[in-house]
């Protein structure tokens, strides 16, 4: 029997137009115990507003998003409000939508990026793919680079001039209708809706107090009630239209003014960053920071006791026009240098050289050659010639590695001879020559970018995640009229209609009985 | 070792438990009894008990592999069948319902396929490629699969909806579609399954086999199945979104951009797009349940493209058989 009254309430009590009879503080009879709403609106300038408002049309009463075209402003001339109804229209989103995944799908069957050969063989005019596809439609269409294609991006812009038309024309005149409300006058009109009770012997302010413990915002006029909820969720997607153009300005900036570039740089050796860097749009203006040296201390790999590499690690300092370390970080996969707008990634590795000491000269530096690399199944090789060097066929010690850890050694014949790891200082003997591997020089392949688009992207990101799962709230309404001694109870509610009914009638229990027959 | 043993013995507890609530259902198939609805309800339990045996599951490959099991097709799909539990048991904590008809035999195909012959070293716990080392393996790959889960789940729903909406229009034309309704049904066996079980249930509760009030239960299932699969897709829809943005900033942390257009990521905006469009079908009243349950459906199909078709390509950065060397 405990009442909390909060300030809402009281609020609620001053309003000019809800004209609480007296009983309603005094005889009431419900334990149910109140919460503060969450949506903080203020009641006495809604209520104000309730006045000019009028009913709530048939016509905006649709759900969501989408839908046909609405109003426009006022200042447009006919044409763009033209323009506008035909993007804003359900059925051309939808068309768009079905395209872009279409033409994505698509992009995933015909190889991207090959040569124009590859594309003559794979897709010939004389035995066409389906009968009909060959390699002129590739080319035509620009199929064989999808993702920059003109129709695909084409299709794209496209679909962010519908989901503004959409968000101008149908969601935002939704928001005005949703935040004008109104109370129905008639029995029939709160009947029609999906839900509708007729409670005998019911107050009508027993059940605004209800609602509102239940977290609904209730205004109230005389023997009208309305009540509403998850309003946020009607707003929702507006959001996630937003968000969605966000994302495509974003993209749009990076697609345009990007500098990108990759690099691979034996441990011990340096480079410029704007030497790395290439534009990829018109929009690419280098910074001050592209002057800055790149310096690679160090390049380790790290192993799992099964021999396979765990993680990389290349260690940068980097350095200003007067070769002042400004920044030295361990940079590794999933941890990449950032600096001036440039990030550094870690995202490959070569083996560089060998060295090697053959009885005790040296040491020589012997460059590794890649001799076959699929995906990391990389093999390196190197040769270390015995004998006369400028002989038609010379021979030599031929050594293999897969990685830094371990060299594998092959004899003058190509015999097996054995398997050292460098800085083992073990040698290996081969024809009577001592021959000491000493040191595995590994290059680290680096990616650099610089990207302007990503703080937009992100935010859109942000946006989407919330406003997405803003979306599934519910927006529930509920008007009631108290007709004599008896309350009729409608409402309706956007997305959760299965549940809605249930959660009515749970409230409505809660609703006391009145003994005393005088209302008002 | 001990832990091997207690994995073994939790996966065949989830597995057996799992095939014991499937039993029950064939059960109350074949059987139309009242003292059946005792099974029934114990079914239930029995989700619960596997939602326990995979979670424990997990938790030990966790404990001895080191990072979060969710780093090869294996560990996914038991963790897709950990998903349909879960959505089980929360959708049936909130309102109690039959949505176990579905989330059950998914969760048994799924959990029969990951233990079975065809993936066969898979079940080692693998070690983590240097790419995958990372916080954000966890809040991607659990929200795809999450997704994947529920969107798996709402789209069956959806299946089984124009199944039994084509049933109704396949009795008056019986003679010409007996073949594709033949087809149907066995392709939809599982959902049929379902709708049988539901209506079972239905006239066990109400006790009344007229024509009239069967059409009226039909309807009364084809808008439950459609208020059912638009709230759980709604909800995937979330998980599937959060999913793809997280591994877009994951990539831009790893790959050098948020995003690369590989087959993965664009597979799974094609999925995103679609059930994109089955959300906005579903905003506009007047249409009917029919057209975006197609969608819905079309979408079951690319989840199962973008989760397998992708994988057993073995092409783009998602493969994992490289350190990134494009």
């Amino acid at each position: 029997m405990i009442l909390t009254l909060n300030p809402k309430i009281l609020h609620f009590s001053k309003s000019p137009l809800s004209r609480p009879s007296p009983r309603f503080y005094r005889s009431r009879t419900t334990s149910c115990k109140l919460q503060n709403p969450q949506d903080g609106k203020s009641i006495t300038k809604t209520i104000s507003l309730s006045d000019s408002a009028p009913p709530i049309s048939e016509k905006t009463d649709g759900g969501g998003n989408g839908g046909g075209g609405g109003g426009g402003g006022g200042f447009l001339k006919r044409l763009p409000r033209k323009v506008l109804s035909v993007l804003s229209n359900l059925p051309l989103a939808i068309t768009e939508m079905f395209t872009i995944a279409a033409l994505m799908a698509l992009g995933t069957v015909i190889e991207q990026g090959e040569t124009p050969d590859f594309y003559f063989q794979k897709y010939p005019e004389d035995n066409p793919v389906l009968g009909f596809f060959t390699w002129r439609w590739i080319f035509t269409l620009g199929l064989d680079h999808m993702y920059s294609a003109p129709i695909f991006l084409g299709m794209l812009a496209l679909l962010g001039a519908s989901l503004m038309a959409c968000t101008y024309t149908t969601q935002i005149p939704l928001v005005k209708v949703a935040r004008r409300w109104s109370f129905m006058k008639s029995d029939e009109a709160i009947k029609k809706q999906d839900f509708a009770d007729t409670l005998p012997r019911a107050s009508v302010q027993d059940l605004g107090v209800i609602l509102m413990g239940d977290g609904y915002e209730v205004f109230m006029k005389g023997p009208s009630l309305y009540a509403f909820k998850g309003l946020a969720g009607r707003f929702a997607p507006i959001g996630v239209h937003i968000a969605m153009i966000l994302i495509m300005v974003g993209g749009t900036l990076s697609a345009t003014g990007s500098f990108r570039g990759s690099v691979t740089v034996p441990q011990g050796l340096n480079f410029v960053m704007g030497d790395v860097l290439g534009p990829i749009g018109f929009l690419s203006v280098p910074t001050d920071s592209f002057n800055t040296e790149v310096h690679v201390n160090r390049f380790t790999m790290d192993y799992y006791d099964s021999g396979e590499v765990s993680q990389f690690h290349s260690d940068l300092s980097l350095r200003d026009l007067n070769g002042k370390e400004v920044l030295r970080k361990t940079i590794s996969v999933n941890d990449p240098l950032r600096y001036g707008g440039v990030t550094i990634y870690q995202t490959d590795w070569s083996f560089s050289a060998l060295q090697v000491t053959k009885d005790g000269e040296g040491p020589f530096n012997l460059a590794m050659a890649p001799i076959k690399i699929n995906g990391d199944k990389k093999l390196y090789g190197t040769f270390l010639p015995v004998g006369d060097t400028n002989a038609p066929n010379v021979k030599g010690i031929s050594m293999l590695a897969r990685d830094l850890q371990s060299i594998v050694v092959y004899d003058l014949e190509g015999k097996f001879a054995g398997i050292r790891r460098p800085n083992s200082k073990l040698p290996i003997e081969i024809d009577g020559m001592k021959i000491v591997i000493e040191d595995a020089i590994g290059s680290t392949g680096l990616e650099l970018k610089t990207d302007p688009g990503v703080p937009i992207v992100y935010a859109g990101f942000g946006a989407l995640m919330l406003t997405t799962c803003i979306s599934y709230l519910s927006h529930s309404q509920i008007w009631a009229l108290q007709n004599g001694t008896t309350l009729v109870v409608g409402g309706r509610t956007n997305r959760a209609k299965n549940d809605f009914p249930d959660d009515m009638n749970r409230l409505l229990d809660q609703v006391p009985e009145l003994i005393k027959t005088s209302v008002d | 070792m001990i832990f091997s043993i207690l994995e073994h013995i939790l996966t065949h507890i989830s597995f057996s438990v799992v095939s014991i609530v499937l039993l029950i259902y064939f059960l109350t198939l074949l059987v139309n009894l009242d003292e059946i609805i005792g099974f029934f309800d114990s079914s239930d339990k029995g989700i619960v008990i596997t939602f326990f045996g995979i979670t424990g599951l997990l938790f030990t490959r966790w404990i001895y592999s080191g990072h979060f099991p969710l780093s090869n097709l294996y560990e996914s799909l038991i963790f897709l069948s950990w998903a349909f539990a879960i959505i089980h048991i929360v959708s049936y904590l909130k309102k109690k319902n039959h949505l176990n008809a579905i989330t059950a035999p998914s969760a048994i195909f799924i959990q029969g396929f990951a233990t079975s012959g065809l993936l066969n070293n898979m079940p080692q716990s693998a070690i983590l490629v240097p790419a995958l080392q990372s916080q954000w393996l966890m809040m991607h790959v659990s929200m795809m699969i999450l997704g994947y889960g529920a969107l798996l789940c709402g789209s069956l729903l959806s299946i089984a909806l124009l199944v039994i909406t084509f049933r109704k229009v396949g009795s008056t034309f019986w003679k010409n579609n007996t073949k594709t309704k033949f087809l149907l049904n066995e392709l939809f066996s599982f959902d049929v399954l379902y709708y049988i079980n539901e209506r079972n249930s239905i006239l066990l509760q109400q006790n009344s086999n007229f024509s009239f009030s069967r059409n009226y239960y039909r309807y009364q299932l084809i808008e439950q199945l459609d208020y059912w699969s638009f709230r759980i897709i709604s909800l995937g829809f979330i998980f599937l979104t959060v999913g793809i943005l997280s591994g877009a900033v994951w990539a831009n942390e790893t790959w050098g951009s948020y995003w690369n257009w590989d087959p993965k990521e664009t597979w799974a905006f094609i999925t995103w797009t679609i059930f994109a469009i089955y959300l906005h079908i579903k905003t506009n009243r007047n249409a009917r349940g029919i057209n975006s349950a197609i969608v819905a459906s079309l979408g079951f199909l690319l989840i199962w493209i973008c989760y397998f078709g992708v994988n057993l390509l073995g092409i783009g950065l998602h493969s994992y058989g490289s350190f990134t060397s494009n």
